[in-house]
């Protein structure tokens, strides 16, 4: 290699092992060549040729090269390995999206049947804390259950609110309507109380409210109920 | 591949073991480089290496014709910016330097001196003061090397290489005014 015969020029050059017209001829180059001449220079600072400094890094060089070669493989992987993440990623969000969508338009049609038509046509009861501390055994949801089943078609829908004691028998006795309810109402609520669940406590107070099942009267259809509603009737 | 084909080769793809190809061949020559500047084996070692990692970013981006008068200067300028961060000061020759700094002269001139060229270069030997005009007559008229240059005339080894180094700068730069007078 030129490379190794100029370092062993450079050798003889400063360690004297040269022939006079030896030494000139590397002078004359050296002088067209400063990287040649820089470099005499510093070998001659070093006081020779140390060859197993430059295997040395020779072997850097190559091990460097090497690494980067390693290294440029294993980001190659890298990159493939991350590819099938994202296609993987992107699968999955997809597939997300789609249950997502066919569960949100599922829960959407189940709201407009339920939130429209089960107010109106279930009694609800809210026990009003302020007036008593009856509750019905096999609690408030059973009962609500019952006046489900047990009510009778009055025809007239509202809200009653009652007062009431517990008598020896564990039913509501005294049952008293607050305000004016229609008569209907108020013989209906008494009925279901009657022959209803047992209580415990001393008083209660209840507030109910009908459903309308059944309208006779379109004029009080037209109040009650809102626009975005028909169709209900039919069940 | 040459050194051309090495270097546009690195340059289009990148391929790092086409720049250690290239690299190598000049790494004892950077290490004397190095040395020169470092005065320390280990820095000097190091610092090839760390001239080959800026290679690495350097020679995809630079459009470089002569590969080696580039790292030269290229590694030179890497040392005194290793010297500079240290803050170390150390003693370079200026007139050394100076000589560095200057590249390839001749080549192809040189074949079409003529009568007057001649006549012109005995006119600007005479410009040169002493010691470069008799080093520059010994070492290229009668071929002489420095060491018997320094035995003949009694000066130091390295103040005949810089009387020879100047010298020929100073001869070129008179030859060109010559010319460009005319």
């Amino acid at each position: 290699m030129e490379n190794n015969y100029q370092l062993s020029r450079i050798h003889n050059y400063i360690h004297g092992l040269m022939s006079k017209e030896e030494m000139f001829q590397l002078e004359k180059e050296a002088l067209e060549d400063p990287f040649l001449q820089d470099a005499i220079d510093g070998y001659r600072l070093q006081n020779g040729v140390d060859a197993r400094q430059l295997s040395l890094l020779q072997q850097r060089l190559n091990r460097r090269v090497e690494n980067t070669i390693a290294t440029r493989h294993a980001q190659y992987y890298t990159w493939q390995r991350l590819a099938v993440g994202a296609a993987a990623g992107v699968l999955f969000v997809v597939l997300l999206a789609l249950l997502y969508f066919k569960h949100f338009n599922g829960k959407a049609e189940r709201t407009t049947d339920v939130t429209l038509s089960e107010p109106e046509n279930l009694v609800t009861i809210e026990p009003l804390l302020d007036g008593g501390d009856a509750t019905p055994l096999g609690g408030w949801k059973a009962f609500e259950h019952y006046l489900n089943n047990q009510l009778k078609d009055t025809g007239i829908g509202g809200t009653i609110i009652v007062n009431f004691t517990i008598g020896q028998d564990g039913l509501p006795a005294q049952i008293q309507a607050e305000g004016t309810p229609a008569q209907a109402l108020v013989e209906e609520t008494i009925r279901l109380l009657r022959s209803g669940a047992k209580w415990q406590g001393t008083k209660g107070r209840l507030k109910i409210t009908f459903p309308l099942k059944e309208m006779k009267d379109p004029a009080q259809s037209n109040i009650i109920k809102p626009p975005h509603c028909f169709g209900i009737e039919k069940s | 591949m040459n050194e051309k084909e090495l270097l546009q080769h690195y340059k289009t793809t990148g391929d790092i073991s086409a720049l250690g190809k290239l690299y190598s061949p000049y790494m004892s020559l950077l290490y004397g480089v190095c040395f020169k500047y470092l005065q320390d084996p280990d820095r000097s070692q190091d610092a090839v290496m760390q001239i080959f990692e800026e290679l690495i970013q350097k020679l995809r981006h630079y459009e470089i014709d002569n590969f080696k008068s580039w790292l030269h200067v290229y590694s030179k300028n890497y040392c005194l910016m290793q010297l500079r961060k240290d803050k170390r000061t150390t003693q370079v020759d200026i007139e050394d330097n100076l000589f560095e700094s200057e590249q390839k002269l001749n080549s192809s001139e040189e074949a079409k001196w003529e009568e007057r060229d001649f006549e012109r270069l005995e006119g600007c030997m005479q410009t040169l003061n002493q010691e470069q005009k008799e080093c520059v007559r010994l070492f290229y008229l009668e071929q002489k090397c420095y060491k018997d240059i320094a035995d003949l005339t009694g000066y130091d080894l390295n103040k005949v290489k810089s009387a020879i180094q100047n010298g020929k700068r100073n001869l070129k730069i008179c030859m060109e005014r010559k010319e460009n007078g005319k």
